[in-house]
């Protein structure tokens, strides 16, 4: 007779699947999953006591590296608490190329994270596919701002670079070619029967447990609470009115159709934006002075805070950031990995739910 | 699911797939011109005016050495972040980066600088080492150059009655040679930053 053995595996922290490095310590039942446990700590990088006592300008750019995927909702929070602590308004013109660029922002990432997982359920043709689209992205995000990632672009009273109207054609182009190939291969995860087996049911997170978690981000709206989103109180994005992406089933195939349908929405997105965008400066002006504040952001893992404390020169005295990831891990090892049929949907759950492990960190 | 084989064999009978497959070529690597690089240098002038070292976030990137042929600046790339706010920052266009000088012609964007001197009365002891070190104050004063006393008030920092007082903000050119030779850390300057736009005047 076949005997059950208690273990204990641990995943990670050097994984071929993780994108970064991360233990996922998992108490098994055979191949059943009991409980799991995330041990954190493996790149800390202490960037906030880096940031400390330095001027605006420099902090800038740290709070870019903070996360090299996520760079440009770093710097758009950074600098909307500098405007909101010093009263600094900015042109309409440039809140909307603020909105262009943070959507091809979490354009890019979604499709990263989208990609982490097929690559995890051992999908690599359809990941690669998906690196493909990406590349556009970048391509148009380079195009606008100079740079791939850590854009910089970004400044208190404005952007650093206008758009150009070759480049406006260029991403109109670009928007519809990445809408027909995200519309395809979401067509694929729909259909494909070997996709469905892997992510459908697996890795449960129900909205009570979503709730007691205080999941944040796409790993929250899959488990159906669309308010969750703080695009929603933002003054520019208000002014589109879109509507957050929501599904009810909570299991990984939800979480990544969510991801999809997020960069589908941030494509009408900045084609609203580019529809609305007025003729005018790109630049307010405007120096950072004395204050204090905690200011939210939603970037593409979920809710983003920075709390501020400047001098009256524009220095950082103190700072902290709280970065989406924690929570979603947190809902991830406590309520999704519990449960999971096989050790092979581990790593899977666990990419699912795009922990960054640079910004959790930091 | 009952045919499982059959959405693949779909995707892989596409035409596009097909000709992609017999026919691509990988693109060539090349950076494209719009691509923010490391600063290079233009055939301008340097007036040598420091504002690219005034603006560069990074420690140590950016240097301005005097050369032969006269002033240059000097970008260590190992320490550049590539940000490009020095070719912003210069008011005579001697660096360049990927569009950023073009982008500043076309929209009339630009850096510009004042520098703001706090002295810490609790911990300034009135030694004058800032007074003395001062290149500004060496340049309007030349008793000062030597450390002397000084005979005029037009100084930018002038210690007197043991106290340091800022006497024209005005002349600071953000160089913080007074924060490194304070023994108390009492001086500190700072170079704030404004991004403008100067709105184009209408024939």
């Amino acid at each position: 007779m076949k005997r059950t053995v208690d273990v204990s595996v641990p995943l990670g922290p050097i994984h071929p699947c993780f994108k970064e490095p991360a233990r996922v310590k998992c108490e098994t039942k055979g191949e059943y999953v009991l409980s799991a446990e995330v041990e954190l700590g493996y790149m800390k990088k202490g960037i906030e006591r880096i940031m400390r006592g330095r001027p605006w300008q420099e902090v800038m750019f740290l709070a870019e590296r903070v996360c090299g995927i996520c760079s440009v909702i770093h710097n758009m929070v950074f600098i909307e608490a500098l405007e909101q602590i010093s009263a600094i308004s900015v042109p309409e013109r440039a809140a909307l190329l603020r909105v262009i660029a943070n959507e091809l922002d979490r354009m890019q990432s979604h499709i990263l994270a989208n990609f982490s997982y097929c690559y995890t359920i051992e999908h690599e043709t359809l990941g690669m596919y998906l690196l493909d689209v990406r590349e556009r992205v970048m391509d148009e995000l380079e195009r606008i701002t100079g740079a791939r990632v850590t854009c910089s672009y970004i400044v208190p009273g404005g952007v650093r670079f206008d758009i150009r109207s070759e480049d406006v054609l260029h991403l109109r182009a670009n928007l519809a070619a990445i809408e027909g190939e995200v519309t395809r291969y979401m067509r694929m995860f729909e259909s494909g029967p070997l996709i469905g087996l892997r992510s459908k049911g697996v890795g449960i997170l129900t909205r009570e447990a979503a709730l007691e978690a205080y999941a944040v981000g796409p790993t929250a709206r899959a488990s159906g609470m669309p308010d969750i989103d703080r695009r929603l109180r933002h003054p520019t994005y208000k002014t589109l009115g879109f509507t957050p992406v929501s599904r009810t089933e909570g299991d990984n195939y939800a979480r990544i159709m969510v991801r999809f349908q997020e960069v589908l929405e941030s494509i009408a997105i900045i084609r609203r934006c580019l529809d609305l965008l007025p003729v005018g400066p790109i630049r307010g002006g405007g120096i950072p002075g004395i204050g204090e504040i905690a200011y939210s952001g939603e970037a593409p893992r979920g809710e983003l805070s920075y709390y501020i404390k400047t001098d009256a020169a524009g220095r950082v005295v103190d700072i902290s950031i709280q970065t989406p990831s924690i929570m979603n891990i947190e809902a991830c090892c406590h309520y999704m990995l519990k449960g999971v049929p096989s050790l092979a949907d581990v790593s899977s759950t666990f990419v699912s739910a795009d922990p960054c492990i640079a910004c959790t960190e930091r | 699911m009952s045919l499982p084989i059959i959405p693949y064999l779909q995707e892989i009978a596409r035409l596009e797939w097909l000709h992609k497959f017999f026919f691509v070529r990988t693109a060539p690597l090349v950076t494209p011109s719009y691509s923010r690089g490391f600063p290079e240098l233009t055939n301008k002038t340097c007036t040598h005016a420091l504002f690219c070292m005034m603006a560069c976030p990074a420690p140590g990137a950016i240097d301005v050495i005097k050369t032969p042929d006269g002033w240059e600046p000097r970008i260590h790339k190992g320490h550049c972040i590539r940000c490009g706010l020095c070719v912003e920052a210069c008011p005579n266009g001697v660096l360049t980066s990927g569009r950023i000088l073009e982008s500043m012609f076309n929209d009339s964007t630009r850096l510009s600088f004042s520098f703001r001197i706090d002295v810490d009365t609790n911990l300034c002891m009135g030694c004058g080492n800032c007074a003395v070190a001062c290149p500004v104050n060496k340049l309007i004063d030349t008793q000062m150059a030597y450390g002397g006393r000084a005979s005029t008030d037009q100084l930018l920092l002038k210690v007197s009655d043991g106290k340091c007082h800022v006497l024209h903000a005005e002349l600071c050119t953000g160089c913080k040679t007074c924060e490194n030779h304070c023994p108390n850390e009492a001086i500190r300057v700072s170079r704030l930053l404004e991004a403008v736009q100067i709105a184009e005047v209408e024939p």
